[in-house]
């Protein structure tokens, strides 16, 4: 059995005790997509719904969204970016530590399916995998890929893939991937100003501002979004580019310190933009600045949170 | 006393910090003040510092708007230019007659616009600046002084003096100047004086080889105070003074006027110089970028108070260098700099150049002080501080008068102002009946209800007179403002504030039924009050105001583009009203106060704190966790001034217990916390609920159990306390013992403990005196690091050297070595003067063993207020709250703060008292205003609001969601710009009012 | 008008430079007309969006200015402001605002000459950027004036 299997009935085992011994009344997991290269959210609530539930290397959706508001004993199957949306929850009162148990899935990565296809080129109709490969295939054709060339961006370079956090871990500690050494974005820094605001407003030049990043986000749970306030209006409801630009860029200002790169956000996006990328650039700078990484700890305490009399500054003249 | 009527209000002399903190403390507390300051404005030496230790905090920032509190208390008096002439009667009626001496400037109509000073021909020596630039004789003592008025120096004005120029007069826009203004007899009564007359630094001009007097580069630590001062001489930039060139090297000269009785005479420590040597040092470093070679030259450094051990540690590691050194004499050398002559620690004789000599002078009484002193019959020192007890630090020989700040000996900020709430308590114990007979109240009528009116805005601009209308066309600005949205009336005024534009206001408000009131004129920070009692006074909400600041930000600074400068003030017009359009009446709520306090911890802080405020007619429970109360000091034996502790602990146990308003609950701790000021309910472990207004944590410290030094192993090795346990027990042993061996600094200023005990060296020579006074013969070792006998401790200090104590230094890295042999005690130290080891066979050896913190983490959690690293509780503002926590209603005294000697336990118990019956005095207490408040349907409960205010007031409710406690909210608005979804709004500053400000902008 | 005069908001806090505005102005301290003050209890109050409207609205440049670290009225709000402020500039200096059209610094209410050095450097830096075209909303859609 490979380790997609093995996971998939360690998670349908420990759903199934968790719910006949009454500590979740509901697991949030997975089940196979109706289309290919996606798994769904699932919602096994009693022991036979748990056979419905897997793991698979399309399940992009981060299901700590579900957390929020619920109450009641709920089981989360989570990755090592979940986890830690988890964990930044419970610091955050969005869920009671004792109301949640997090079944830990090992993650090696998950597939883009944005990348299939630009590598197929060709309608998919159907996808099966392998631990290390994924099989897509359509109208005449069928071909296998190696999961490694198709990782999402954010799969690519993730450094807490195993929830270590988590009350259960399904699987062996996934082998570490390399941490985002931004080093696009560094790239980017040498570039003139000009270049930059070019590149940014080039990247959301096809916003619709549908705000599906929005609501993917497990951080995105406040009652009233700024974006939807009228008195005063941070948010003109035109398509003035410098209206979407404040959107992405408040956007990622509230997810400074509590972003988990989960990737939801741009797994959303319906005109595929790399939205995250407002996101990195923080990402950078809490790390480089506090050395800081969300949902790692029960008692972290969010950055914006705390402060420390010398913390660097020198901008500030 | 209490059958005589005693007067309700008070006399302080003095308008320094402390005297300012007496002041306000005393009018808070429900007493009429009456502020004698001799000079054109409050404020002191404060004013004139550039930073404060060890926080580095900027001094003129953190002292204004205590200045501004002063000078805007109904209850405060101001009495500038005045000198006390005589005080007659006695405590509870004392008739007081001052002379008011005259200004030349009419307070009412002068609106400080500087028109007379830039037209004034006599140039003079500005004091302000320490004499290192120049004033005109028509002037302000400082840019923030207050009151914020001009004064004539009659002495210099050449028409007060010759009866030529007048030009003042000539250019004076509001007609204020007043050139046969005469000096004023004036009498009141008072119940009892506190003084706080302060000091004058020491002038060094008596020691001829220091060269002060003829060297230019020889200066003095105030004057390079200013020097460092953003309002200085040189604006901040540190020069050397001959040529104002950049210097690279500078030398500080400690105990200059200080622990020197030859010349100076004066044989006490000043206490402060040390630290502000390090501050100047550090602070000249930074505006230097840093290159900048500083040399310390020191006998002993004492920095004994809160954090002054680590700033010490920080001048080191920032290249620092300290030179166990007294100075001899300073040589000019040509082409500027000096030759600084003195011998090593080593013994070598050496001359080193430095660029500027700064010589940390000392702190002297005044001679007027001393006359003061003489004809009020006040008992002084040989050095002419107050005399007070250890028991009763603030009163001084005669009943009915008390004194707070320098006066009873040299100290720093805090400790002065610790006093100056103390003096506050103390001059108030035999008040109480009076409490409130003469304080003034202030009565508005209703405000009216404007619900649902639509915005009726009126502007006013100010001409100020020519301040504004010669650069700002004025008519246009009306104009302009009678064309935005809202505005129901505008126009123009010559002076917004004087007495008859504001009651044009009051008119002007009924008459076109105006709710929301517009003023382009100065700055909201000094006229912002007067407007809004206006507004009160004519029935508007005083919330309902908005001021644009055409003056100082506008007309002042764009002299030579009155184009742009019409435009701007267009501009903040517009912005203003627009802001003005959204406010909304601010209500300000009233709760109850229960008036009791919960004193925790029974030692000489806790009973103090509740004897104190039983005078004051306050009732307390005290919580001691132990059996008996009394705490460390039932193990000391006597005081550095002799008296007996024993026999005041028992006396202070009598009248606690004989005290109807005092309950003291023994073995008890505090179990449960609920509340917040004015309304505490703590449940203790015994079980009992106490209800109260304010709670005082006196839970002390302890003496550290020393690890080294064979302690424990050896019978003859003892702390300190268990020397004076000893000594109180009149222990046979001791009374026979011949060799004692003193150490030192037993766990204190070391890594793990990096602070300063602060009393062991002053209690340690103190025994040794006695000892050796008790047998000469006997001999006493002091192994010692630096000995810190501060203030005048020093003498005692002094005398034990005198008396043939043997005092030896040792380092950090060769502390002395312990050993035993068959029990007999060995102790083997480097002696630094003669480069050898000494061996002690000592019959004791007492170790000076650290004071640690309890680390009350616990009951810090449980009233929501923070400790520091050391484990003391951490005071809301290091230099001007030292017994104040940050939220409301918490005070501390004694060793939970830090550690101190028993006159400054009992001094800062009676200050928590005063402060807390500032509190307590108020049955119900006014809160609201410009706070915090929570729109909970766009709360998530995520915390962040909670975790980000600085006053712990905002929490969740049982719904998860957040909550102001309006009775905490300061009103920074911290949580409003940290919550995602715009939950919490700050009053007076929400986001749709600074939006449309920022749309006006453009 | 011949040169281009910038447009600068400044969001001062009241306790520190706010202060040093007013004694710049006691003091006679010229500098120029350029920006309009917005005045807030405290840093801490001011919520980077105030920044974004500025600019939305057609700021040339923005101005941001409290107390030393240490010195705040409120204890520690500026030190809270500080972090966000680090996000901030980091954000926009890197999407590509030229990092002179944005200013922190900390002016006590003492630094008068800070303030007035301070004040020209700021219009100055922004002049040199030249108006502000390209990170703002669209002039008409404001039916704002048009720019140089």
């Amino acid at each position: 059995m490979g380790a997609l299997e093995t996971i998939t009935q360690k998670i349908q085992d420990k759903a199934k005790s968790l719910l006949e011994s009454g500590q979740a009344e509901v697991v949030i997991g997975y089940r196979k997509g109706s289309t290919p290269l996606v798994a769904a959210p699932y919602f096994a609530r009693t022991p036979s719904d748990c056979e419905n539930l897997i793991w698979s290397s399309f399940a992009k959706l981060n299901l700590a969204n579900y957390l929020p508001n619920r109450t009641g004993k709920v089981a989360l199957v989570a990755k090592g970016c979940d986890a830690r949306s988890a964990v930044g929850q419970v610091t955050e009162n969005q869920i009671p530590r004792d109301n949640l148990y997090l079944i830990g899935v090992p993650c090696s990565g998950l597939v883009d399916p944005a990348k299939v296809a630009a590598k197929e080129g060709r309608p998919i109709q159907k996808a099966t995998e392998t631990d290390e490969t994924i099989t897509v295939s359509g109208v005449g054709f069928e071909v296998e890929i190696k999961k490694a060339e198709v990782l999402r961006r954010n799969c690519e370079v993730c450094s807490h893939r195993s929830p270590t956090m988590a009350d259960e871990l399904t699987g062996p500690e996934a082998p570490a991937a390399k941490p985002d050494d931004f080093a696009d974005i560094k790239a980017l820094l040498a570039k003139s100003p000009s270049e930059r605001l070019d590149y940014f407003q080039d990247l959301i030049k096809d916003c619709l501002r549908c705000y599906a990043c929005r609501n993917a986000c497990p951080l995105c749970y406040c009652p009233v979004c700024f974006v939807d306030e009228t008195r005063p209006q941070w948010l003109g409801k035109s398509t003035d580019p410098m209206d979407t630009m404040t959107f992405h860029l408040l956007r990622a200002l509230h997810c400074a310190g509590r972003c988990t790169a989960c990737g939801a956000c741009e797994t959303a996006c319906p005109v595929n933009i790399k939205v995250r990328e407002f996101n990195r650039v923080l990402d950078k700078a809490v790390q480089e600045n506090w050395s800081y990484e969300p949902g790692l700890t029960w008692e972290q305490k969010p950055p914006l949170t705390v402060y420390q009399p010398n913390d660097p500054a020198d901008f500030i003249k | 006393m209490a059958s005589k009527n005693v007067v309700g209000a008070v006399l302080v002399a003095g308008g320094g910090v402390a005297g300012m903190q007496a002041a306000l403390d005393l009018a808070n507390a429900g007493y009429y003040v009456y502020m004698v300051e001799k000079s054109l404005a409050i404020g002191g030496r404060m004013a004139q510092l550039d930073k404060t230790f060890p926080t580095n905090d900027c001094s003129m920032c953190i002292i204004s708007p205590k200045l501004v509190e002063v000078g805007r208390h109904i209850n405060v008096e101001l009495l500038t230019l005045t000198d006390i002439l005589s005080i007659d009667g006695e405590e509870g009626d004392f008739t007081v007659t001052v002379r008011k001496n005259p200004r030349y400037i009419d307070m009412s109509k002068c609106i400080a616009c500087g028109e007379c000073t830039k037209k004034c021909p006599r140039k003079l020596n500005n004091e302000y600046n320490e004499n290192l630039d120049t004033r005109k004789a028509i002037y302000v003592q400082y840019a923030q002084a207050v009151p914020l008025k001009y004064g004539i120096d009659a002495k210099e004005c050449l028409y007060l003096t010759k009866g030529k120029c007048g030009t003042c007069q000539k250019v004076c826009p509001p007609k204020a100047i007043n050139y046969d203004d005469k000096p004023e007899e004036v009498t009141f009564h008072v119940g009892s004086v506190v003084l706080a007359p302060g000091f004058t630094p020491f002038k060094p001009s008596v020691f001829d080889t220091l060269r002060y007097n003829d060297v230019k580069d020889v200066i003095t630590a105030l004057e390079f105070e200013r020097y460092l001062g953003a309002t200085g001489p040189t604006m901040g930039h540190v020069v050397r003074p001959s040529d104002h060139k950049d210097p690279k090297k500078l030398a500080f000269l400690q105990c200059v006027g200080s622990r020197e009785v030859n010349r100076a005479s004066n044989g006490y420590c000043s206490s402060v110089c040390c630290m502000y040597a390090i501050k100047e040092a550090l602070i000249a470093k930074e505006h230097s970028g840093g290159d900048l070679d500083v040399s310390i030259f020191y006998m002993d450094i004492r920095t004994f108070g809160k954090d002054f051990e680590k700033y010490f540690e920080k001048a080191k590691a920032a290249g620092i260098k300290f030179v166990r050194s007294r100075v001899h004499s300073i040589l000019p050398e040509t082409g500027g700099g000096v030759k600084i002559n003195y011998v090593t620690d080593g013994g070598l004789s050496t001359v080193e150049f430095f660029d500027v000599a700064v010589l940390s002078h000392g702190l002297v009484i005044t001679g007027e002080t001393q006359e003061l002193a003489g004809q009020l019959k006040l008992a002084t020192d040989q050095y002419n501080f107050a005399k007070t007890s250890t028991f009763n630090p603030v009163a001084l020989s005669r009943p009915g008068f008390y004194a707070c700040g320098v006066f009873t000996g040299p100290k720093d900020i805090p400790s002065s102002v610790m006093e100056a709430s103390a003096a506050a308590a103390a001059a108030t114990s035999k008040l109480t009946p009076a409490r409130g007979t003469l304080a003034k109240v202030i009565t508005v009528p209703p405000a009216m209800d404007i619900t649902g009116d639509p915005p009726r805005v009126g502007v006013f601009i100010c001409h100020c007179g020519i301040n504004i209308a010669s650069v700002v066309d004025v008519p246009k600005v009306v104009e302009f403002a009678k064309s935005l949205p809202f505005v129901e009336y505008a126009s123009n005024t010559m002076f917004a504030c004087s007495q008859d534009s504001q009651e044009k206001l009051v008119s002007l408000i009924k008459e076109y039924r105006l709710n929301r009131i517009v003023v382009s004129a100065c700055s909201p920070r000094t006229h912002e009050p007067l407007f809004q009692e206006t507004l009160a006074a004519a029935g508007l909400n005083k919330y309902l105001y908005e001021m644009a600041n055409i003056r100082n930000h506008d007309s002042w600074v764009h002299a030579g583009h009155p184009e742009e400068a019409t435009q701007k003030a267009m501009d903040m017009t517009e912005m203003a009203v627009a802001k003005a359009a959204l406010l909304t009446p601010l209500k300000e709520n009233v709760i109850d106060v229960e008036p009791t306090a919960l004193v925790i911890g029974g030692g000489v802080a806790g009973l103090n704190t509740a004897l104190t405020l039983s005078q004051q007619g306050f009732k307390s429970v005290i919580v001691e966790k132990d059996s008996q109360a009394g705490g460390n000091a039932n193990r000391i034996h006597t005081t550095i001034k002799g008296e007996n502790v024993a026999e005041y602990i028992s006396d202070l146990k009598t009248q606690v217990h004989n005290d109807p308003n005092i309950t003291l609950v023994l073995s008890s701790q505090v179990d449960k916390v609920d509340g917040y000021v004015g309304n505490f309910i703590t449940t203790l472990t015994t079980g009992q609920t106490v209800k109260h207004g304010v709670t005082i944590i006196a839970t002390g410290a302890k003496e550290h159990k020393p690890t080294e030094y064979l302690y424990g192993e050896n019978r003859r090795v003892v702390t300190q306390l268990e020397l004076d346990e000893l000594l109180k027990a009149d222990d046979q042993n001791v009374a026979k013992a011949n060799t004692f061996v003193f150490v030192q600094c037993v766990g204190s200023r070391e890594k793990e403990r990096m602070y300063c005990s602060k009393v062991c060296c002053s209690h340690t020579v103190h025994v040794a005196v006695e000892l050796k006074k008790k047998k000469p013969e006997s001999r006493i070792f002091v192994l010692y690091r630096d000995i810190r006998t501060y203030a005048q401790k020093e003498d005692v200090y002094k005398e034990a050297r005198d008396l043939g104590v043997i005092f030896i230094r040792y380092d950090l890295d060769r502390k002395p070595e312990f050993t035993q042999d068959n029990k007999q005690l060995r102790v083997k130290v480097l002696d630094p003067v003669s480069g050898r080891h000494l061996i002690i066979e000592p019959d004791y050896a007492v170790l000076a063993a650290a004071i640690v913190s309890g680390r009350e983490t616990d009951l810090g959690m449980k009233f929501k207020v923070p400790l520091d690293e050391d484990g003391w509780f951490f005071e809301a503002h290091q230099k001007l709250r030292p017994v104040d926590f940050a939220t409301d209603g918490m005070f501390m005294a004694g060793l939970a703060h830090y550690p101190k000697p028993m006159d400054e336990v009992v001094a800062q118990a009676q200050a928590a008292a005063a402060r807390a019956v500032t509190v307590l005095t108020q049955p119900k207490m006014t809160v609201g205003g410009i706070v915090a408040e929570i729109d909970q349907n766009r709360c998530s409960g995520c915390g962040v609001c909670k975790a980000v205010c600085p006053y712990s007031a905002i929490d969740l409710d049982d719904k998860g969601k957040a909550v102001v406690n309006e009775a905490m909210c300061k009103g920074c608005g911290n949580c409003a710009s940290s919550c995602r979804s715009d939950a919490p709004s700050l009053r007076g500053f929400t986001n749709a009012g600074l939006f449309a400000q920022i749309e006006t902008a453009l | 008008m011949s040169e281009f005069e910038p447009k600068v908001v400044a969001f001062f806090c009241n306790w520190c430079t706010y202060g040093a505005a007013d004694l710049a102005g006691v003091s006679r301290l010229d500098y120029p007309p350029n920006f309009r003050v917005v005045r807030l209890p405290c840093t801490g109050r001011l919520n980077p969006k105030f920044i974004m409207e500025a600019f939305k609205r057609g700021a040339d440049g923005v101005w941001v200015s409290g107390c030393h670290p240490g010195d705040c009225h409120y204890i520690a709000g500026n030190y809270y402001a500080r972090r966000k402020f680090v996000l901030l500039h980091t954000l926009l200096e890197t999407i590509g605002v030229d990092p002179n059209r944005l200013r922190f610094s900390w002016i006590s209410s003492a630094e008068a000459n800070k303030f007035q050095a301070m004040a020209r450097d700021v219009v100055e830096s922004v002049r040199a950027c030249g108006p502000n075209l390209t990170f703002r909303k669209a002039p008409l859609a404001l039916d704002l004036p048009e720019v140089a």
